[in-house]
């Protein structure tokens, strides 16, 4: 038996992404993002996230992608990890998904050398592939991620 | 009955803020007690108070089974009774130790309050030891002496049977108090977890009489002995303990009240929540006064100032109770420069001014270690050796003066000395060597300062033990920059050295002028703003990479806020230039439009990701959008860093010269 755990789905450059959503605090279309001169490349500018400033990371800078213009379907995800609250910018964020554990299998080899930093796991949907990302990884690298 | 974790922890909160008061307390009097040596009747009542201290530190270390600051305490009491019962008298090595010792009790309660290893003091408590009289101490076995008043140990040890009879701790302390003076009541939880109270009486008689008078089940002890074996452990039981103690000692009940500033600074943020509410409720008034009749319009807006107003004293009351008198940081002083002025062979007088001033206890807790860099600045360096001062003509003893004063929502501090002044030849010479530019033609003040504050500047070859310690004025700067703060330096060789600090009184709201540039609005802290001026875009020339316009008699560099942060501009013919800094660290920054001027909630912007220079945190406008809240003090430092010439390209700084 394998516990059930809920995940947010998103996508980025037509690639979807996990994120235990226990991870997860809130969620929200994409206002206005404050630019922060000097600050890491992949990160678009700064949020307020219950009083709090934070940084919004853009996920496809964060990859390795074209930064893409914000439209409707943009959200802001904001995640905390080890104290730490980051927005995560990702093309959409709409679909909430239980898996159990035994769904989500280690990235195979041949993608290690890759995206081992910041994927954790595979998980295979209705022959759907979504990569579960490792957030710790995700914020704490500041070189440039590969994509995928 | 010991209480659980949290209850203790409670507790030592306590204990660190007691003790820290009366260590404090005792610092002061210890301080004065060099100039009182040949006056009986103040030397005595100065004895007194520290005995008093000494004594309360020793039972509170007891509650908190800190068993070295017990026993430091003890000796250091112990040595003040010896004085005080005219055993021995008070010398100079006398103070001394007793300075060293309270030094040491410092170290030892902020190491364990730190958790780390804990000094020494065997060496204290040897030489406190030595300088006891022991064949003058009054033997216990000799009360029937005492004319006057002894202190008496009268333990109680509660049991069911005695408080079946009606004898409860509360009962002990009333008869005792009708009988003498309690001075003292400790609980003690012994071994086997049996409680016991002891309480310190003041009685005027012998122990036989003590006997006889108390007709309760306590056992009597002369204090002397029972001192002499401190030992079993102490633990807080509640407010049966604590009440006594406070009675007992007699002194009046104080009207403070102590806070954890957590709780303050919750205070604080909801209020800066109320400021951005107000905010965004006068906006909403000014998209509606149009479509609300005048009369209607009136009241509204006559409510609208009254909870401005009454925000605003909100906030003025809840900033009022986080201020702390700027004498916490002094306090310390006199010790530092005690001891260096006595390794360095100089004399030195250390002034006090305005120690009542108020300021945040942030900032006091920050500005401790700048101040006492500079402090120790001036004595090694500042303040010439006595002999030399002679020669010069000078009082042989030099002056360090330390000044605090509030203007507005501005402190400034300031630590001047009477010394040699900055040698300017000898700065220049050690920035070369050090590998560090300097600006060519007459420097001014502010050119040598950023010379000394220049990160691996040292003016002597040997990194010299009390300067030292890690923090240089490079360090300085920078946490004064970061306070939001300015340093700026005064010195007339042969005349003297002044080093001015300023910094805003408190931070969490602060007052700002916005400027705008394309869709983005910037927040600039009003007190660093001297002006805000108009320059026509023809005025402006280029210099190198640089801009500069004319401004007064000078020269004023130009920072382009968009050109730093990648925005459009919007050319309009001129742009809107507010004035920061002085001297040489003037700098203009440019916007496109200027907003006006707001009250805003810093907030600060903690994630690695987005602390950039520059940037001293962000606020809140009212419509949800993040507002950076620029720094001009490192936005300068940054624009003159960002050609190679850094502190000064000789050939550029000799053209702006002659440019003025």
């Amino acid at each position: 038996m394998s516990e059930l755990e809920t995940f947010i789905v998103m996508s980025v450059a037509g690639t979807a992404y996990a994120l235990r959503s226990h991870q997860v605090q809130h969620m929200e279309m994409v206002e206005h993002v404050t630019q922060v001169p000097n600050a890491a490349p992949f990160v678009d500018g700064v949020v307020f996230s219950r009083g709090q400033v934070v940084p919004a990371i853009n996920l496809r800078a964060r990859f390795g992608f074209e930064r893409a213009p914000y439209d409707v379907r943009t959200r802001l995800i904001v995640v905390s990890s080890s104290g730490r609250s980051v927005g995560l910018i990702a093309d959409d964020g709409r679909e909430f998904l239980r898996l159990p554990d035994a769904a989500i299998t280690p990235p195979q080899d041949s993608l290690a050398g890759l995206s081992s930093r910041y994927v954790e796991g595979i998980a295979s949907v209705n022959g759907r592939l979504i990569l579960v990302l490792n957030l710790a990884n995700l914020l704490e690298f500041s070189e440039p991620l590969v994509a995928v | 009955m010991a209480g659980n974790d949290a209850f203790f922890d409670g507790f030592l909160d306590d204990y660190y803020a007691e003790s820290e008061e009366h260590l404090t307390a005792a610092a002061d009097t210890l301080l004065r007690l060099d100039k009182l040596i040949g006056q009986p009747a103040a030397e005595r009542a100065a004895v007194d108070d520290l005995f008093r201290y000494f004594h309360t530190l020793k039972a509170i270390s007891a509650m908190v089974e800190l068993k070295p600051a017990e026993v430091l305490a003890h000796h250091l009491e112990h040595y003040l009774r010896a004085i005080r019962d005219g055993e021995n008298a008070l010398t100079a090595g006398g103070t001394d130790l007793l300075i060293e010792g309270t030094r040491r009790l410092e170290q030892i309660i902020s190491a364990h309050r730190t958790q780390t290893a804990l000094p020494a003091i065997n060496d204290v408590v040897a030489g406190v030891a030595s300088l006891i009289r022991v064949a003058a101490r009054p033997a216990a076995d000799s009360p029937e002496r005492s004319s006057e008043d002894r202190r008496w140990i009268c333990t109680f040890v509660p049991t069911k049977e005695l408080l079946a009879s009606g004898f409860g701790v509360d009962a002990i302390r009333k008869r005792l108090a009708e009988i003498g003076t309690i001075v003292d009541a400790t609980p003690r939880v012994g071994p086997n977890a049996t409680i016991s109270f002891e309480f310190t009486l003041l009685v005027p008689y012998s122990v036989d009489v003590v006997q006889q008078l108390i007709d309760v089940p306590v056992t009597v002890q002369a204090e002397t002995t029972v001192n002499a074996a401190v030992e079993g452990t102490a633990l807080p039981i509640g407010s049966d303990a604590s009440a006594p103690a406070a009675s007992g000692t007699g002194t009046s009940l104080s009207h403070v009240v102590r806070v954890d500033l957590s709780r303050l600074d919750h205070l604080m943020q909801s209020v800066g929540d109320m400021v951005i509410s107000r905010a965004r409720l006068s906006d909403s008034l000014t998209r509606i006064e149009r479509h609300v009749p005048a009369v209607e319009w009136r009241a509204v807006q006559e409510n609208a100032v009254a909870i401005d107003r009454q925000l605003r004293m909100l906030r003025e009351s809840i900033m009022r109770v986080r201020l702390v008198p700027v004498g916490e940081i002094f306090r310390r002083m006199p010790f530092v420069v005690r001891d260096l002025a006595r390794e360095n062979g100089k004399k030195v007088q250390l002034e006090l001014r305005g120690q009542t001033t108020e300021i945040d206890k942030y900032l006091i807790e920050r500005l401790m270690d700048p101040v006492l860099h500079l402090v120790r600045n001036a004595v090694s360096h500042g303040i010439e050796a006595p002999d030399v001062r002679l020669a010069e003509g000078k009082k042989p003893e030099g002056t360090i003066t330390l000044t605090a004063a509030a203007v507005g929502d501005v402190v400034t501090l300031e630590v001047a000395d009477d010394g040699r002044g900055v040698d300017v030849a000898a700065v220049v010479e050690k920035a070369r060597e050090a590998g560090l530019t300097i600006p060519a033609g007459a420097l001014d003040v502010s050119d040598i300062l950023n010379i000394l504050c220049a990160p691996g500047f040292s003016t002597k070859r040997e990194t010299d033990r009390e300067s030292g310690r890690g923090v240089g004025m490079a360090v300085v700067k920078e946490t004064i920059e970061q306070l939001s703060g300015t340093v700026t330096l005064d010195t007339e060789p042969g005349q003297g050295t002044r080093y001015i600090l300023q910094l805003p009184v408190t931070l969490a709201i602060a007052d700002a002028l916005i400027g705008r540039v394309g869709v983005e609005s910037f927040a600039i802290p009003q007190g660093s703003v001297r002006e805000v001026i108009d320059v026509p875009e023809a005025d402006i020339r280029q210099l190198e990479q640089n801009e500069i316009a004319p401004y007064r008699d000078g020269a004023l560099p130009i920072i382009r806020l968009a050109r730093i942060f990648g925005i459009p501009d919007s050319p309009a013919g001129h742009v809107h230039v507010f004035v920061t800094g002085t001297g040489s660290n003037a700098v203009g920054i440019a916007v496109d439009r200027i907003v006006g001027q707001r009250e805003i909630v810093v907030r600060t912007i903690a994630d690695p990701l987005v602390r950039v220079d520059g940037v001293s945190g962000a606020t809140d406008l009212g419509d949800g959008r993040v507002v950076l809240i620029l720094d001009p003090a490192v936005l300068g430092r940054l624009a003159r860093q960002r050609t190679p010439r850094a502190i000064g390209d000789a050939a550029a700084w000799g053209r702006l010269r002659a440019f003025k």
